[in-house]
């Protein structure tokens, strides 16, 4: 079955691996000058000697390290595209090509079981997908380091790659292909439900979910009269992830801007103050949280990973064509 | 009807079903069929499209579950005791499904590496006498060879019982001819039981020594084919009714022109003119006769049945 299971997909694996070592020469190549600049500059001395009062200090030098080196930042990311396109592409054939050129009817009767079949291939590719995954995240991590000495890992791009969140999304990916497959047992309506099912999952999870997987810590403070919500009571450190801000309107909910319908008035302030508006507010996760929201989101993809292995052996052990 | 002839002799049964049914939604695919199958035989199980011959052959490959009935293999069932059955089992599918970007020898590497039982010398022995390419993957082998392929796979796992579904109908007559020579060489050397499903009758005649016909989801007969060509004769005679010759024997099926009526009757005591004052011609009924006898007598049930209905509504 190690043999079979390679056999079928020895192609993928040495793409996968080609892709790996592309994206890690690029990693390493502008890693390395990363490092040179970040030296060169002095923001890494700088940032040395104020380990938390970024952008405060070392600002001026800190906008000049992300206007060189920011625009590699998609770049990068695009690796995280790879689970995704290998649960489309690995993933949603995996049973559903079997069932479509019905090589299921050959391989199911070979003299191992329909369960051990599925068992061992599940392991052996989930598996891969995991060092995969990790992979990964060490080589993104490890990319990361300039950005993470000011801007920290804690924000909506590198919580995704700093941590095992990376392994367990891949690992979910793949799973939910394999599920797709088995349900549509056509890999072109298969492949299609994994990315709207990835895509789903991805947008719940980022605006939804993970603000709050513990209570927003929310900081509010008096209107001020040029509204440019004025000296929050509080700095947020780099570590600190800030997922809103804006003003609280009449009824305490949060709002990003004043409405004003009072005739007449031009002075937004007095507008805002007429109207009932009761202040500004920041909303934070902070700096000690991170760990466990990386655990929670883990979780979470693993138990949709679960989810989706069980109902891939639910259908094969039941469904022949 | 559900008529099953009597195996002469106490044979090991290789396959055996009792009442088995299997429906799918609404309807039934295969209904209460009930047949045995003695071991070393090889039996045709004939029938038009749609009567339930893949249905009973995935049943007894042990790779769908049945609605009702039970299926056993060598005594024991296909789906619930799966390693002891799978190893003494092949199965080539319709179409005989290869993985198409394997070549023939990764083909056999698989097939080694997931049967115990797994003879390699026996199998590349085959393709070398068959002609076909290790390094070739199968692809781009003709569809012949494809089958043949799949064949040598089946036989190469050493298998008690090989299940073949319609393991000829896409094939022209000599790859054909080429298929059926190297099945009737793996049984004469291995003994092993084999049921194929076809509904190309001719063929069958040469290999086949057991019958089972199936329409309309049961079995309308199975038995020796020896057996089943003594006992059917076709009798042609003038234009009568056809109660007045039957005299005991069963009719089954009855065709008159303007001036003469061919029966095909079935009986187990030797045949008996039917009327000494008019000579009718008696005559062993071919295989193909036969089968299309019964099947054309389903046929006709069904259509009494639906009229049956119509009037009554």
């Amino acid at each position: 079955m190690i043999w079979l299971t390679w056999r079928q997909h020895r192609i993928e694996a040495l793409v996968v691996l080609g892709a790996l070592a592309v994206g890690g020469v690029f990693l390493l190549i502008t890693g390395l000058n990363m490092a040179h600049t970040l030296q060169e500059s002095g923001l890494g001395a700088c940032l040395a000697s104020h380990p938390t009062d970024y952008p405060s200090a070392c600002g001026s030098l800190g906008t000049l390290f992300l206007q060189q080196y920011g625009p590699f930042i998609p770049f990068a990311f695009a690796l995280l595209l790879m689970p995704i396109l290998l649960g489309a592409m690995v993933g949603a054939p995996l049973v559903a090509r079997e069932y479509e050129q019905r090589t299921n009817l050959l391989v199911w009767m070979q003299s191992i079981t329909r369960t051990r079949w599925l068992t061992v291939k599940l392991a052996l590719v989930l598996g891969a997908t995991a060092l995969l995954g990790a992979a990964l995240m060490v080589m993104l991590m490890r990319w990361y380091t300039p950005f993470d000495q000011f801007i920290g890992k804690f924000n909506e791009v590198a919580f995704d790659f700093s941590g095992p969140v990376l392994i367990a999304s891949s690992v979910m990916a793949l799973a939910l292909g394999i599920a797709a497959g088995a349900l549509t047992r056509r890999t072109v309506a298969a492949i299609f439900l994994t990315l709207a099912l990835l895509v789903g999952i991805r947008i719940l999870v980022e605006f939804n979910l993970r603000p709050n997987y513990q209570p927003q810590i929310v900081v509010t403070w008096p209107l001020t009269d040029n509204l440019n919500q004025g000296n929050p009571p509080i700095t947020l450190g780099r570590e600190d992830w800030q997922v809103g801000s804006g003003f609280l309107d009449p009824q305490g909910n949060r709002t990003n801007g004043i409405r004003c319908d009072l005739p007449g008035s031009n002075d937004p302030f007095q507008c805002a103050k007429a109207e009932g508006y009761r202040g500004n507010y920041l909303a934070y996760q902070p700096a000690d949280r991170f760990w466990t929201f990386q655990w929670i989101e883990t979780g979470i993809y693993l138990a949709i990973s679960a989810l989706a292995i069980a109902l891939t052996f639910w259908l094969v052990r039941r469904r022949l064509t | 009807m559900n008529d099953v002839l009597e195996t002469t002799s106490l044979e090991r049964v290789a396959l055996e079903t009792t009442r088995l049914s299997k429906r799918y939604g609404k309807t039934w695919a295969l209904q209460d069929c009930t047949l045995a199958l003695p071991a070393g035989r090889v039996a045709a199980l004939v029938g038009p499209n749609g009567a339930g011959k893949t249905t009973l052959l995935h049943l007894c490959a042990g790779l769908l579950e049945p609605t009702a009935g039970s299926v056993q293999v060598f005594g024991r069932s296909p789906r619930e005791q799966t390693t002891e059955t799978l190893p003494r089992l092949s199965f080539v599918a319709q179409d005989h499904p290869l993985y198409k970007d394997f070549t023939a020898a990764d083909l056999l590497t698989m097939g080694r590496k997931l049967n115990a039982r797994w003879d390699d010398a026996l199998a590349r022995t085959r393709l070398q006498s068959l002609g076909i390419p290790l390094k070739r993957p199968a692809g781009n082998l003709s569809g012949g060879q494809q089958a043949q392929m799949a064949l040598v796979l089946g036989l190469a796992k050493r298998p008690d019982l090989l299940l073949l579904d319609e393991p000829l109908a896409s094939l022209d007559p000599l790859a054909r001819r080429d298929f059926l020579r190297t099945l009737l060489d793996a049984v004469a050397e291995s003994g092993l039981t084999t049921l194929l499903s076809s509904h190309i009758i001719g063929d069958l005649e040469r290999v086949c020594d057991y019958l089972i016909i199936l329409s309309a989801s049961h079995v309308q007969l199975a038995g020796d084919i020896l057996e089943i060509t003594r006992t059917h004769w076709r009798l042609i005679g003038p234009r009568q009714e056809v109660e007045a010759v039957a005299k005991g024997q069963m009719i089954i099926e009855a065709s008159h022109t303007a001036r003469q009526t061919t029966l095909l009757v079935r009986t187990n005591t030797p045949i008996q003119e039917p009327g000494a004052a008019a000579p009718w011609a008696v005559e062993e009924a071919s295989l193909e006769d036969i089968v299309l006898a019964y099947l054309g007598q389903q046929a006709r049930e069904q259509a009494t049945e639906r009229e049956r209905l119509e009037v009554a509504q």
